[in-house]
């Protein structure tokens, strides 16, 4: 049968189509010569080291952790409450409000961010980060709702009704009774947002101002002016984070079960 | 379910607040100034974007780019699909696993793979003149080529995964029985495999195509200003010409595409299913 041949092969060619680039991306990074290029010349570290002695790459790592930490836990407050509300009580409108709240992840990014800036930053003079606060806690929050509202789904909603039943307050039955048994959603939540905002640049296009960029944004910069391999073992650093992450999540938390 | 409406609000609210005031507000300001002109409200605007011959050309190319990419993405999509549908257990999941990967890395890290691979002193230069193919470089950096590869690698991954998923919920004997019955492999793909995996293929081909179709950094770092797409064609304006009017039409244009294309493509699956 010619599927018995046709099968790897297609299996082949297309993993090295999407993975080969980042073997090759390796590669360039540990080049000893001044230009990218692969296959390298010559091995050495000198990049990777120098990755982190570019001052404004230290500075917008600094900002895109802060945003994606920050932007994802602001999701979670409004999100979780918001999504134990769609879930267990019968709120008017409630498909309506979904709509709003997953709005951010219908319309593409480029024109949140561009909308900010003018009508946010431009006429209310907030801060540049503060606006990209704002727009990162956006993008997350559809994230967010959908991640917590399908583990609230999965969990029965008697156990908090006898919580309540045996004496319990709602407040802390929520706490103590639906919080921990929803906690792996939660967390597999904040994963997924945190990925979500450290790799996003269309937001984030527009809303930069003198110091303050995310980390996309100051590499695409730093690309047009430089052509040396640093770009390329930075990428590499940040894949390897990433996988790190994702890989750490699976391993302990069956993250895929969740997104 | 309970029934306490206070408390429904007081818990909804703060995100529906958020989500309306920080963004749905500010878009729909944005998109309404491309319809603002100085004697009140006209579609002249788009009168004018459309009657510039690079705009036109940038519009189309975004359709034809987003659309080969879609089309590309099927054929391959159901080429591996099928092949891991079909891999014991234990290497599927690893070969998921591998093909999911990707995702998680960062879009520009994915794109700028391709300089690399793609430049004038890159991989694939080197190799054609080392081999004699070429005399000199070929340029392949800022051309709709470089542009259509980038945008297939990265979203790839996302038709593969829709159609294993539509693959796996066929009944499992239904293209040996179509075997036995005397079909060829064609007539067992077209009367059976795509009927049966139809609406995989639409989730699939409408996150390739929304995805593609508003791209930015693809089309920022492989096609540069000779390759415009919608999206760079808008940063462009609002940076160098600080033409906000114009990027308020390209806004509109790009939310009415993505909007259209999930439409049609999810009439095409249940029309298809009612028969």
């Amino acid at each position: 049968m010619t599927s018995r041949l046709f099968s790897p092969l297609v299996l082949i060619l297309v993993l090295a189509f999407l993975i080969g680039p980042f073997a090759i991306i390796i590669a360039a990074s540990l080049s000893a010569g001044e230009t990218l290029a692969f296959p390298p010349q010559g091995l050495s570290l000198r990049w990777v080291f120098k990755v982190f002695e570019i001052e404004s790459f230290r500075q917008s790592f600094g900002i895109s952790l802060f945003l994606a930490i920050g932007g994802t836990l602001m999701a979670l407050i409004l999100g979780v409450p918001a999504s134990y509300a769609l879930s267990r009580y019968k709120v008017p409108g409630a498909e309506t409000i979904r709509t709003i709240v997953s709005s951010p992840i219908i319309v593409p990014g480029i024109i949140v961010g561009l909308a900010l800036l003018r009508y946010f930053v431009v006429p209310f003079n907030t801060g540049i980060l503060f606006a990209l606060f704002i727009a990162h806690t956006a993008l997350i929050l559809p994230y967010a709702v959908r991640v917590v509202s399908a583990s609230l789904t999965n969990l029965r909603s008697d156990i908090e009704e006898a919580a309540v039943l045996l004496g319990s307050s709602r407040v802390g039955a929520f706490f103590r009774v639906v919080l921990p048994n929803i906690r792996g959603g939660i967390l597999a939540a904040f994963i997924l947002g945190f990925v979500t905002s450290f790799n996003q640049v269309p937001v984030s296009l527009f809303l930069s101002g003198p110091g303050i960029r995310t980390l996309p944004i100051d590499m695409l910069a730093y690309m047009e002016i430089t052509y040396d391999p640093s770009v390329a073992a930075l990428s590499a650093l940040l894949a390897f984070m990433s996988l790190g992450i994702v890989f750490l999540a699976e391993r302990f938390l069956g993250f895929s079960r969740y997104v | 379910m309970f029934q306490n409406r206070a408390e429904a609000f007081a818990l909804v609210m703060p995100a529906a607040v958020f989500a309306g005031a920080v963004f749905l507000v500010p878009v729909i300001i944005l998109l309404s100034e491309g319809f603002h002109t100085a004697n009140g409200w006209s579609i002249q605007a788009y009168i004018d974007f459309f009657s510039h011959s690079l705009n036109q050309a940038v519009f189309f190319r975004t359709l034809k780019l987003a659309a080969m990419v879609t089309a590309a993405a099927a054929v391959i999509g159901y080429a591996a699909a099928f092949a891991i549908v079909n891999l014991p257990a234990k290497g599927k999941g690893r070969i998921t696993g591998l093909v999911v990967l990707p995702l998680m890395i960062s879009p520009v890290a994915r794109t700028y793979a391709w300089l690399v691979i793609l430049g004038r002193t890159g991989f694939v230069n080197q190799a054609l003149v080392a081999i004699g193919l070429s005399d000199e470089p070929i340029r392949f950096l800022f051309t709709e080529t470089a542009v259509f590869i980038g945008l297939l690698q990265l979203f790839l991954p996302l038709m593969i995964i829709s159609l294993i998923s539509a693959l796996e919920n066929m009944p499992r004997d239904a293209v040996a029985a179509a075997r036995v019955l005397g079909a060829n492999w064609l007539q067992v793909f077209t009367r059976v495999i795509l009927p049966l995996t139809r609406e995989g293929l639409v989730i699939g081909g409408t996150l390739v195509f929304t995805g593609s179709m508003t791209a930015y950094i693809t089309p920022a770092i492989l096609g540069g200003s000779k390759v415009l797409m919608l999206e760079t064609l808008m940063y462009q304006r609002v940076t160098v010409a600080n033409d906000f009017v114009s990027a308020s039409v390209i806004a509109l244009i790009l939310i009415v595409m993505a909007f259209s294309a999930n439409l049609l493509l999810k009439r095409l699956a249940t029309a298809r299913n009612k028969r």
